[in-house]
């Protein structure tokens, strides 16, 4: 079926379809994937997979019946169900959460000039249909857990989230991604920090073979604020983390940290990109991939710096372990910079566990696998002993064991 | 910034380019434009036989369905290929002047303003040079020593005449014609360029170097270098470039082929200082720059080492395929932009055998407005077992208005092949700017310091008798304040 029979059969059950400056937008995009010659070579969105699937999709929504939003009687701290990406709404005194309305759309989907040619972007803009919008009132310091259920299988989720920290706010945010049925997720969330906000984003990825999920967000950080983003991909299925960051006002800062652990048949695509648009602000990326068997990865990191952004600190790391000779792994990192007085750097390397390593471990009695985890547990330990939240640290600990396990 | 700085800056921005004279010699032309009628004028006008023709035709054909790459940080107007005179050559060229007191006076005097005397050249340096003036080989010194050790160095042309063997054998194995559209249409028009061909086990005893030159209006050249070195062997070849003053941006679209066979060597360095327009970033040459490397058989190496100055725009990607066994690939580069430069310039390192490594040191200055690109790529195949690369590009800005880019591609197949990238961006760094100050270095001189010992990592690669050359073209790009 073509995109636009798809579009136009379920209609119904997609948002805003009755707003005719979202519906003109639409139809653009329909234009899009149906003259676009789809240049996997210079398209980094398309590259390792096969489009084709998921535009010639069958589409399959549920609505869900309510959910609850349930305070933990701790103070400060929420824990939230989304069922098929969508959630009820709630108001206290510190948090709001509103389903996504029609100007909320506008965010990033229309107003996406960054990645004109992200095909899962507009299929996100296309076919959404669900999401919800979470407001952080001023001056509060809160905790959310958010797990995300699917259920029913083979549905197609396009979610919209919104999340905005209001001036003086601090957030810690844990995102669970863990289901088993054979859907898909594409799932695209707008973040807003607002002056001297803070937000420390976890997402924990944990899917079964047959479960795709493509998560794209997007910040934008105004003055004195501090964007941190952890991703743990411990998927089996695809999985795409694409995370752009902007830095619109002084002083602001974003981090944005990945590590994905690989094995079978496995793809997983990686891209952050941190766009410097005012001085004095500072950028860290860093991604960790170890890959087995067959798995494929690709990292693209990007630090654009404009001609105003002085004073700019951007660096970049990503480092690959491949495990197996038929694992590859592929990175770009790239840096487009405008302005003289910056200090910017990249590094990369891919490569094999340290033979001599092993060996020094093998002398002095450890077996070869034994000594191969111990290697693999330490390239990771700087990011895992920074994760200052326990309950996170032990959930993540268990599933690099079990990862670790199958390793030979 | 200081005004010092603001000053030096401003010197920077208006150094003029010193080898802006036109030579003016009749030039025998045949019509503007690019049609299989101007193809087969060129294959006449060089007595080619028929295969060649067929050969740039069936080029032709397939430049006919291509599409410029796109893909790089470069912005220019369209190019239009029926405005573009495929041929020129001096007058009375057909037959080839014998020695240098043959040759038009007028051709030695541009010589000379661009301070390499041909004769002196000869005793001097020791240099056997093939000069292009335009398309049409003027002289080739030192021949007769080089034919006594085996070594063959002519223009192509003469090459497509005596060795059709290896021409056949080897022109269009490492680039094809259909690779991209510059290489289908430099195979389809290509006039003139260096052959050199090094038999097995023979050392070439000095640098070969060609010194061409763009002259007349509205020429693109077309150049076609191919390098053979045969097993055991072992050649380094120097090319390098001044252009005259042109209002109206001039073409230039070279394919370079190198071929190492077993245990061979082959050390390619370039000084390219062409016309990089004027200050306001009218005029200048286009350089779209195709250089392919094979290094075809076991412990063979190929070494490319580059300057880059001039130019409006360059496109260029000197690079390695590493197929043999043990086989090494080697890129330092040096790329300076200033005013309304562009250049988009690196590498690719194909790790095809065992044991295979690559080096690749580039440094970027941006100054003015210019934009400057390391563009790379780095590919482990999976049979490449324990291959190895390191990629180390830093660039410098002097400077709020130029764009320094880094795009490196790095690719693994193989989990016993290990790659390192690194990377920096910075402006040049105040406490050793104040270092030198404080030693009593002026500031132009604490500049220059610093970014000779920026470049110094690549500028020591190049042979001695360009070093020099080098060494002065960076001077000249940062002339009036750093000298």
């Amino acid at each position: 079926m073509n995109i636009q029979d798809n579009y136009l059969k379920n209609k119904k059950n997609i948002f805003f379809s009755e707003n005719k400056d979202i519906q003109i937008h639409r139809e653009k995009l329909i234009n899009i994937f149906e003259n676009d010659r789809f240049d996997k070579k210079n398209n980094e969105s398309l590259r390792n997979i096969n489009l084709k699937n998921f535009i010639d999709f069958k589409y399959k929504y549920l609505i869900p019946e309510e959910t609850a939003v349930i305070n933990n009687n701790q103070e400060n701290s929420y824990s939230i169900v989304s069922v098929n990406g969508q959630c009820s709404s709630f108001k206290d005194d510190k948090i709001e959460i509103t389903k996504i309305q029609d100007e909320d759309y506008d965010d990033f989907s229309k107003n996406n000039t960054i990645e004109n040619n992200d095909h899962f972007v507009n299929l996100n803009s296309l076919f959404l249909n669900s999401g919800f919008k979470i407001v952080i009132k001023k001056n509060n310091d809160i905790k959310i857990k958010i797990s995300n259920i699917i259920t029913d299988d083979n549905l197609t989720i396009f979610q919209k989230n919104n999340y905005i920290c209001e001036e003086g706010s601090s957030l810690n945010l844990i995102e669970e991604y863990e289901n088993k049925n054979n859907s898909t997720s594409n799932i695209l969330k707008v973040i807003k920090l607002e002056k001297n906000s803070q937000l420390n984003h976890f997402l924990i990825q944990d899917n079964s073979p047959d479960h795709n999920l493509i998560i794209t967000t997007h910040s934008s950080c105004k003055k004195d604020s501090a964007y941190t983003q952890k991703v743990y991909n411990f998927s089996e299925g695809y999985v795409r983390n694409f995370h752009y960051s902007e830095l619109i006002e002084a002083n602001s800062e974003a981090d944005l940290q990945g590590i994905f652990f690989l094995k079978n048949h496995n793809i997983s695509n990686n891209k952050t990109f941190v766009r410097h648009l005012a001085e004095d602000c500072k950028s860290n990326q860093v991604y960790k991939g170890i890959l087995n068997d067959r798995s494929k990865a690709t990292y693209f990191s990007n630090t654009y710096v404009d001609q105003k952004a002085q004073k700019t600190e951007g660096y970049q790391l990503s480092k690959g372990i491949l495990l197996s000779d038929n694992a590859s792994y592929f990175s770009k990192p790239e840096l487009k910079i405008y302005a003289d007085d910056v200090k910017c750097s990249h590094g990369s390397t891919i490569g094999p566990i340290d033979e001599n390593a092993i060996f020094y471990l093998r002398s002095r009695g450890m077996s070869k696998i034994a000594a191969t985890k111990i290697l693999i547990s330490s390239f990771i330990n700087e990011e895992l002993s920074s994760i200052d939240n326990e309950q996170m640290a032990e959930i993540i600990q268990k599933k690099l064991v079990r990862y670790l396990s199958k390793v030979k | 910034m200081n005004s010092e700085t603001l000053n030096t800056l401003d010197s920077y921005s208006k150094n003029k380019y010193k080898y802006g004279f036109v030579t003016d010699i009749d030039n025998e032309k045949p019509k503007k434009g690019l049609s299989e009628d101007t193809i087969k004028f060129i294959s006449l006008k060089k007595n080619e036989p028929s295969w060649m023709l067929d050969w740039r035709l069936k080029s032709f054909s397939k430049w006919k369905k291509m599409k410029e790459p796109k893909w790089a940080n470069l912005s220019f107007p369209e190019i239009d290929y029926q405005d573009i005179y495929y041929y020129s050559a001096p007058k009375g060229f057909e037959k080839k002047p014998k020695d240098l007191s043959e040759v038009d006076p007028k051709l030695i005097e541009t010589y000379n303003k661009l301070g390499i005397p041909l004769e002196e050249q000869k005793i001097l340096a020791g240099v056997a040079v093939d000069v292009v003036f335009d398309s049409v080989s003027v002289a080739t010194t030192y021949k007769g020593e080089l034919e006594k050790l085996g070594i063959i160095f002519c223009s192509i042309g003469e090459a497509i005449q005596k060795h059709p063997d290896l021409i056949k054998k080897y022109l269009g194995s490492v680039i094809p014609p259909g690779d991209h559209s510059f290489s289908a249409l430099n195979s389809a028009v290509f006039t003139d360029g260096s052959f050199v061909y090094i038999p097995e086990g023979v050392k070439c005893p000095m640098e070969l170097s060609t010194y061409f030159r763009i002259n007349a209006e509205n020429t693109g050249q077309f150049e076609r270098t191919l390098i053979i070195a045969d097993k055991g062997s072992y050649v380094s070849y120097l090319e390098g470039c001044t252009a005259p003053k042109r209002d109206d941006n001039q073409l230039h679209a070279a394919n370079v082929e190198l071929i190492a066979l077993e245990d061979a060597e082959i050390k390619y360095s370039t000084v390219q200082n062409w016309y990089p327009g004027d200050e306001d970033g009218k005029g200048g040459i286009y350089n779209f720059v195709t250089k392919r490397g094979l290094c075809a058989g076991k412990n063979s190496k190929i070494s490319w080492t580059q300057v880059e100055t001039g130019s409006a725009i360059t496109w260029k990607y000197p690079s390695c395929i590493l197929k043999g066994d043990n086989s090494i690939g080697e890129f330092y580069s040096v790329a300076i932009t200033n005013n309304f430069q562009q250049a988009d310039t690196g590498t690719k390192m194909t790790h095809i055998g065992k044991n295979t490594k690559s080096k690749i040191i580039s440094k970027g200055i941006s100054l003015g407005k210019s934009q400057n690109t390391y563009r790379g790529e780095v590919s482990f195949l999976r049979k490449a077992d324990k291959a190895r690369n390191y990629t180390q590009c830093d660039s410098l800005l002097v400077g709020n208005q130029c764009g320094a880019h880094t795009v490196p591609y790095i690719d693994s197949k193989n989990n016993t092949a290990v790659i390192e990238h690194e990377a920096s961006t910075s402006k040049i760094n105040e406490d050793q700017l104040y270092y030198c100050r404080q030693r009593g270095l002026s500031h132009e001189e604490s500049v220059s310091l610093i970014v000779n010992g920026f470049c110094k990592q690549v500028l020591q690669e190049l042979p001695m008798e360009f070093a020099v050359e080098a060494q002065k073209l960076v001077s000249i790009s940062l002339e009036g304040s750093v000298g």
